[in-house]
C-alpha cells in the first residue's frame, strides 16, 4: 500500500486531509514540522508528501530542501501555503515541489492532484 | 588504551578571558567569520540588555541557523519592547525560515507581545495576522477568545479565519458558538471551513 | 463563579482525550492512541483533583495557561516512564558501538581522547552501562582511550553514582557474565568494581546555567536521556544550543526514545543508523537555504 506523509503544524488541518484521503486505499501518517517529518520517513520512506510551508522549527522549504538531498526515494511533493503570490510558486517549483496549492484546499483538489502523483490510485 | 579518567574540568583560562570581555567585545564578535565565535557571543551577550539592538540587526543578516537561533533564544531571554519591535519585523521579512523562527520567539514571550497584539490582528498584511492569531496560542490573557471571535467574526481573509478557528476547538467557550456558525454562512463554498467550525463546535459542546 | 460540585465519579470524554492528545503531541511529541485511555484518563483524573479543578476544561486551561509550567510537567512526568537502570534504552549503545564509534574513529587521526558526556548521571546506570559496553562490544576500546564525563544538578545524586552501589532491579537487564565480572554481591546490594568507578568522572553540573556549561567542549559524543522532556520550552532549545558547543564538528546527541529534536531545534543533522536515530553536529555550519 502507498504511505503519505501529511506534514503540517495544525491538528486541524492534518484531521481534513486524513479524512479526504479516507476515500483513497492508501496510508496516511502525520507530523507537525519538517524535522519530524525528516525523522519519520528517515525511519520509512513515503510515496507521496504534503507539506505546509510554515511550520516552525523547519519549514516547508526547508524539509524539501534536505528531501532532495538524501539518498532516499525521490518522490512527489505537494506543497501548500498560505498565500497565492507567483513568486512564492516559482520558489517552490525550484526547490523541487511538484504541485503548488494554496490555502484552504478543497477535497476534489487533493484528490485529483494526489491521484495523479501516485500515478492511478484506486478510488 | 583504555576508559580513561578525565583531567578535573576546569573553566580554560581562555574561557575566563572570554568571559570577562565587555558588550563592547561580544557585540563585534557576532560579526566574527568564526560561527563557533558568533554563536558564543551571542549566547554571552544575555547578559548586556544594551545589546538587542545589535542583536536583532545581526538576526536579519545571519545566514547561519546556530546562530540565529542563539540570538533568537539570548532575544527572547532579554524580551524587552526592542526585542518584540525587532521580532514582529522579522515577521514581515522575505525570508520564510527567519519568519517562522521569529513566531516561534514570539510564542515564547506572551505576556510581552500582549500589548500590542490588537494592532498584530489588525495588520494590513494577512500573513502576519495568520501569525499574530497563531502567538495567541500561548498567551494567557483573558482577551483571547473575544480576539478569536472578533477574528473570525470581521477578518475577510479565509486563512486568518482558518487558523482562529483551530484554536478555538481548543480554547473556546459557549460564547464562540454563534460566531461559529455565523463563520459558517459567511464561507459556504469553503469545505475546510465547514469542517474546521463543525470540529470546533463539537469540542465545545461536549466540553 | 464555581460550578455545583458533581458528586459522580470524574470522567474524561472522547472529545477531552482528544483535546488533550493533540496539545501533548504538540508539546511532546508522545502520541497517546485509543488504547492508552484507561492508562491516560486516569492520571488526567488524578491531577484534575490534586489541583482542584473540578472539570476537565478547568484543569486543561490550567496546563495550557500556566506561566510556570510546573502542572504541564507534573503531568509530563505522571505520564512518561521514569526509571533508572543498567542498559536502559540499550539499542543506543548498540548504535554508539556499532555504527558512531566506527564512524567517528574512521574520520579522526588518533591523538585525543573520545569525550562521552552521560547527563543526567541520575545514580550512575548510564555512564557504567556506557562503560561495560565500551570494554565488552567495542573492539577499539584496546586502541582508542575513552573519557567518560557524567554530571547531574543533585549532590545527593552524584555522591551515589559515585559510590556506585545497586539494586537487583537496577542490575536486572545486565547478562549475567557481566554482572558476575563487574559487581560484587554484598548484603546492601550490586558493589560495581573499583575500577569501573574509577573510570567515570562524576560533576556536577545546572544544564541551564551558562557558567556551569562552559568548560564542558569537545565531546564526541552526548547522551542526554529522558532529561529534556521535562524542560520548558525555552530551556530545552537553550540545552540543545549548549550541546551543539559542547560538542566536536560532527559529534553525536543521543535523546530519549520518546524525545525528538522536532520540538526542540532544527540545528541538528538528522542521522539515521540501522539501530537508532540519533543527532549530528554537522562538520561545517549550515546555511538558510533560501
Amino acid at each position: 500500500m502507498q504511505r503519505i506523509l501529511i506534514v503540517d503544524d495544525a491538528a486541524t488541518v492534518r484531521m481534513y486531509y486524513r479524512s479526504t484521503l479516507a476515500a483513497l486505499d492508501v496510508g496516511v501518517e502525520e507530523a507537525v514540522n519538517g524535522v519530524e517529518a525528516l525523522e519519520k520517513l528517515l525511519q520509512a520512506p513515503f510515496d507521496l508528501y504534503i507539506v505546509d510551508v510554515n511550520m516552525p522549527k523547519l519549514d516547508g522549504y526547508g524539509f524539501l530542501h534536505e528531501l532532495r538531498s538524501l539518498d532516499v526515494p525521490q518522490v512527489p511533493v505537494l506543497m501548500v501555503s498560505t498565500e497565492a503570490q507567483s513568486g512564492d510558486q516559482a520558489k517552490a517549483f525550484a526547490a523541487g515541489a511538484n504541485v503548488y496549492l494554496c490555502k484552504p484546499v478543497k477535497p476534489e483538489q487533493l484528490l485529483l492532484h494526489v491521484r495523479f502523483l501516485l500515478g492511478g490510485v484506486r478510488p | 588504551m583504555a576508559l580513561i579518567k578525565a583531567p578535573q574540568s576546569q573553566p580554560v583560562n581562555e574561557d575566563e578571558r572570554r568571559h570577562a570581555r565587555t558588550a563592547r567585545d561580544l557585540m563585534a564578535d557576532l560579526a566574527a567569520a568564526d560561527a563557533a565565535t558568533r554563536r558564543w557571543a551571542a549566547r554571552d551577550l544575555a547578559a548586556f540588555p544594551e545589546a538587542v539592538a545589535v542583536l536583532v540587526a545581526r538576526l536579519k543578516v545571519e545566514a547561519e541557523v546556530s546562530v540565529r537561533e542563539v540570538i533568537l533564544t539570548t532575544l527572547t531571554r532579554l524580551g524587552d519592547d526592542l526585542a518584540i519591535a525587532g521580532l514582529v519585523d522579522c515577521l514581515r521579512s522575505e525570508d520564510a525560515a527567519l519568519r517562522n523562527e521569529a513566531l516561534e520567539a514570539m510564542k515564547q514571550l506572551p505576556e510581552e507581545v500582549a500589548p500590542i497584539m490588537r494592532g498584530l490582528l489588525r495588520d494590513g498584511d494577512p500573513d502576519v495576522r495568520i501569525f499574530a492569531v497563531n502567538i495567541l496560542e500561548s498567551l494567557r490573557h483573558p482577551e483571547v477568545e473575544a480576539w478569536l471571535i472578533d477574528v473570525i467574526a470581521h477578518d475577510a481573509h479565509v486563512n486568518v479565519c482558518a487558523t482562529a478557528l483551530d484554536l478555538l476547538g481548543e480554547v473556546g467557550t459557549e460564547a464562540a458558538e454563534g460566531p461559529l456558525r455565523a463563520l459558517t454562512a459567511r464561507f459556504p463554498g469553503e469545505p475546510y471551513i465547514q469542517f474546521a467550525a463543525s470540529l470546533a463546535l463539537g469540542r465545545i459542546h461536549e466540553g | 463563579m464555581r460550578a455545583e460540585r458533581n458528586l459522580e465519579p470524574l470522567t474524561i470524554s472522547d472529545e477531552d482525550f482528544r483535546k488533550f492528545q493533540e496539545y501533548f503531541y504538540r508539546k511532546t511529541g508522545i502520541h497517546f492512541d485509543n488504547a492508552k485511555r484507561y492508562f491516560v484518563d486516569k492520571r488526567l483524573v488524578e491531577r484534575i483533583e490534586a489541583t482542584g479543578s473540578e472539570t476537565f476544561r478547568n484543569y486543561f486551561m490550567l496546563v495550557r495557561f500556566q506561566a510556570s509550567g510546573a502542572e504541564l510537567q507534573v503531568l509530563t512526568n505522571l505520564m512518561t516512564v521514569n526509571e533508572t537502570y543498567f542498559f536502559r534504552e540499550e539499542y543506543q549503545f548498540e548504535c554508539m558501538v556499532r555504527s558512531l564509534l566506527p564512524e567517528l574513529t574512521a574520520r579522526r587521526a588518533k591523538g585525543a581522547p573520545i569525550r562521552i558526556w552521560s547527563i543526567p548521571s541520575s545514580s550512575g546506570e548510564e555512564a557504567y552501562s556506557i562503560a561495560i559496553y565500551l570494554l565488552e562490544r567495542w573492539p577499539g576500546i584496546n586502541s582508542w582511550d575513552v573519557e567518560i564525563i557524567s554530571s547531574d544538578i543533585d549532590t545527593e545524586i552524584l555522591a551515589r553514582a559515585r559510590e556506585g552501589l545497586f539494586s537487583a532491579r537496577s542490575v536486572q537487564h545486565l547478562p549475567p557474565r557481566y554482572l558476575e565480572k563487574y559487581f560484587r554481591k554484598t548484603p546492601a546490594g550490586y558493589q560495581i568494581c573499583d575500577d569501573l568507578r574509577e573510570a567515570v568522572e562524576f560533576t556536577r553540573v545546572n544544564l541551564t546555567e551558562a557558567v556551569d556549561t562552559r568548560g564542558y567542549r569537545d565531546f564526541d559524543l552526548i547522551f542526554c536521556r529522558n532529561l529534556l522532556i521535562y524542560f520548558d520550552e525555552l530551556s530545552r532549545k537553550a540545552a540543545a544550543e549548549t550541546f551543539y558547543d559542547a560538542l566536536r564538528p560532527g559529534g553525536y546527541l543521543c535523546l530519549g526514545h520518546s524525545e525528538s529534536m522536532s520540538r526542540i531545534s532544527n540545528i541538528y543533522k538528522i542521522r539515521k543508523f540501522p539501530e537508532a536515530i540519533v543527532y549530528q553536529k554537522p562538520q561545517e555550519g549550515r546555511c538558510n537555504v533560501s
